[in-house]
């Protein structure tokens, strides 16, 4: 019985296992191998790819626009990471009170999800056309600007690693990322009893110690694994800087991801690129490892 | 404390004028969030019905004046449309029955059974489903470049199973394990099922609104792929809607066929926001269900 039951599981996972073996694990191997080789497609006909040891590591090191994109991705991550986060939590708890009309909002807030990346891209480079931009327009007719912002291009205003671009770029990835974590915020703030509050509310708990001593703590698990696959998928992130922006103007957007494609398929440097991601691989490997293990002890425990 | 002294005076006065400010500032945000949510589609959509006079104005005119759909039978001509639509029709719809199937034959036995491995094989699954794409992408390039699967159907079909298979396996794994009580399959197996059938005549048919969910997933990642789209198609006839689309915007002069451009955008986007709506209801509980148990 055993044996059979094995035999039926290892027959269910194999055609999965194989694929994700051969499509997913072994490529990021090759990436690490094709790191420490040298991988210069205007070379490779003469030269091949020989062995070089960290020569790659070393030399994205001595590159100054490897550390502005390593700084942006940080703080991109960092922007878009702690912004979706409070505007979701915020989003989730009206979406979770009682009044008509709230389906159909849940279902309006839902639509950037689906929205493709190069389509977001593409509205938002129209929004953000300084002279034609609806944003300039209304704060111009309001009187709270004098000239428009030049959202995509302004490289005049920075402030460290903050510019008017970043906080463009990591603005659309907010509007296109918010709805997941809503639905995530949400499905969590459903799961706690109503029983809780209404104790709370007998005992005379304001608004804001609800909030605290029991929406935040009751959340921290989805919490977690928000902050954890937002920060993870920052860390990787192309689309928007790429279509967007291009890493520009200056480098001023630009990313880990961008930099590294730029590496391979404008310069035809794969091994700087390969030097690149895995440097993405690492860094994320790492949080996914202590996320998958907090994941399995909580299986193992609940 | 005070609110208690205050509520003793006049209950249900302070209560309801609290609750009224409350209703109010909640849905003065809420307002400011759809703004911020909607605005883009509404100047997506407004666009894609003006002239191109109209669009170029200075300051921008918020509602059309004219209304014509000149700029979608432009758009058509502007880059192959109907062809780029089919091409990423074609691809997502066979990403989907590949990895769909697939993930829900591996994810059944992860959720339901135990067997030595499996937690390893999980492990994998995960650590795959997690790491960014960009960490893939060069030797995959080659490999498929190497097969002379560049610009194929093929070529995408693999590069997008990649990413959509170990994220739909994850998502059924969760669905499978919460959604109905061990004893099911025990029931069955004692009946005398074998372990293929309780799989295929028992659980599956219950599980239809899960396999929705995800399989309509999968094929939105496939649909609004760029990344992989972007290296591994070059010629004309074999591009995605998506590679299209960046084309436009580039080469063809977003800015001189701003309504043209828009309208393509509307068309793109149209027909993942109609699946997401069907899938929607199956979305919710399939998703919370998978993704917070990982």
């Amino acid at each position: 019985m055993v044996r059979r039951k094995n035999a039926f599981c290892y027959l269910m996972v194999a055609p999965m296992l194989a694929l994700v073996l051969v499509l997913g694990v072994y490529p990021m191997l090759q990436t690490l191998g094709m790191s420490v080789v040298q991988y210069d497609l205007m070379r490779i006909a003469r030269e091949g790819t020989p062995f070089v040891g960290l020569e790659n590591f070393r030399q994205i090191c001595a590159e100054p626009r490897f550390w502005i994109a390593f700084r942006n991705t940080l703080v991109f991550v960092a922007i878009v990471v702690g912004c979706v986060v409070a505007l979701g939590l915020l989003v989730a708890q009206v979406l979770n009170m009682d009044f008509r009309g709230r389906g159909v909002l849940r279902s309006l807030i839902l639509v950037p999800w689906v929205t493709p990346p190069v389509v977001s891209s593409a509205i938002w480079i129209w929004m953000y056309m300084a002279d034609r931009s609806p944003i300039n327009h209304v704060l111009m007719s309001l009187g709270l600007l004098h000239a428009p912002i030049r959202f995509l291009t302004d490289a005049t205003k920075v402030w460290g690693p903050f510019s008017v671009p970043m906080g463009a770029v990591s603005s659309v990835r907010i509007w296109n990322g918010l709805p997941f974590v809503t639905v995530m915020l949400l499905a969590g703030l459903q799961s706690i009893p109503h029983e809780v509050y209404e104790a709370a509310e007998i005992d005379g708990a304001s608004s804001i110690a609800k909030f605290r001593h029991i929406t935040l703590p009751m959340l921290g698990p989805v919490l977690s694994v928000l902050v954890t696959l937002l920060t993870i998928g920052g860390i990787g992130h192309f689309e928007m800087n790429y279509i967007m922006t291009l890493g520009g103007p200056k480098d001023l957007t630009n990313v880990l991801s961008v930099l590294a494609y730029q590496s391979a398929f404008t310069f035809y440097r794969f091994d700087l690129g390969a030097a690149i991601s895995a440097i993405i691989l690492l860094s994320t490997g790492a949080v996914a490892a202590f996320y998958i293990r907090a994941q399995l002890r909580a299986t193992a425990a609940g | 404390m005070s609110m208690r002294a205050q509520s003793a005076t006049m209950p249900w006065q302070s209560r309801r004028a609290r609750r009224t400010a409350k209703g109010l500032i909640a849905a003065l945000f809420m307002a400011a969030v759809l703004v911020f949510v909607l605005m883009p589609f509404y100047w997506m959509l407004k666009s894609s019905f003006q002239t191109n006079k109209e669009i170029l104005a200075m300051p921008p005119i918020w509602f059309p004046r004219t209304f014509s759909l000149e700029a979608y039978e432009k758009a058509m001509k502007v880059i192959p449309f109907t062809r780029y639509i089919m091409n990423s029709l074609f691809t997502a719809m066979a990403t989907t029955l590949i990895s769909t199937s697939l993930a829900a034959m591996g994810a059944y036995a992860l959720a339901r059974y135990r067997f030595p491995g499996d937690t390893l094989v999980l492990v994998i699954v995960m650590f795959t489903q997690l790491i960014p794409a960009i960490t893939r992408l060069f030797p995959i390039y080659f490999t498929l470049k190497g097969l002379g699967l560049l610009n194929s159907y093929q070529g995408l079909i693999i590069a997008y199973t990649s990413f959509s298979l170990p994220y739909a396996a994850l998502i059924l794994r969760g669905y499978f394990q919460g959604s109905y009580p061990l004893e099911l399959e025990e029931a069955a197996l004692i009946d005398g099922c074998g372990y293929f059938s309780a799989f295929l005549r028992i659980v599956l048919p219950i599980s239809i609104p899960g396999i929705i969910a995800v399989a309509t997933f999968a094929f939105l990642g496939a649909w609004n792929d760029f990344l992989w789209s972007s290296i591994l198609l070059t010629r004309g006839e074999m591009k995605t809607i998506q590679v299209g689309i960046r084309d436009f915007m580039g080469e063809f002069g977003g800015a001189q066929r701003a309504n043209a451009f828009m309208a393509s955008c509307v068309m793109t986007t149209v027909p993942a926001v109609i699946l997401f709506r069907i899938a929607q209801k199956y979305m919710v509980q399939g998703i919370s269900a998978g993704a917070i148990k990982g």
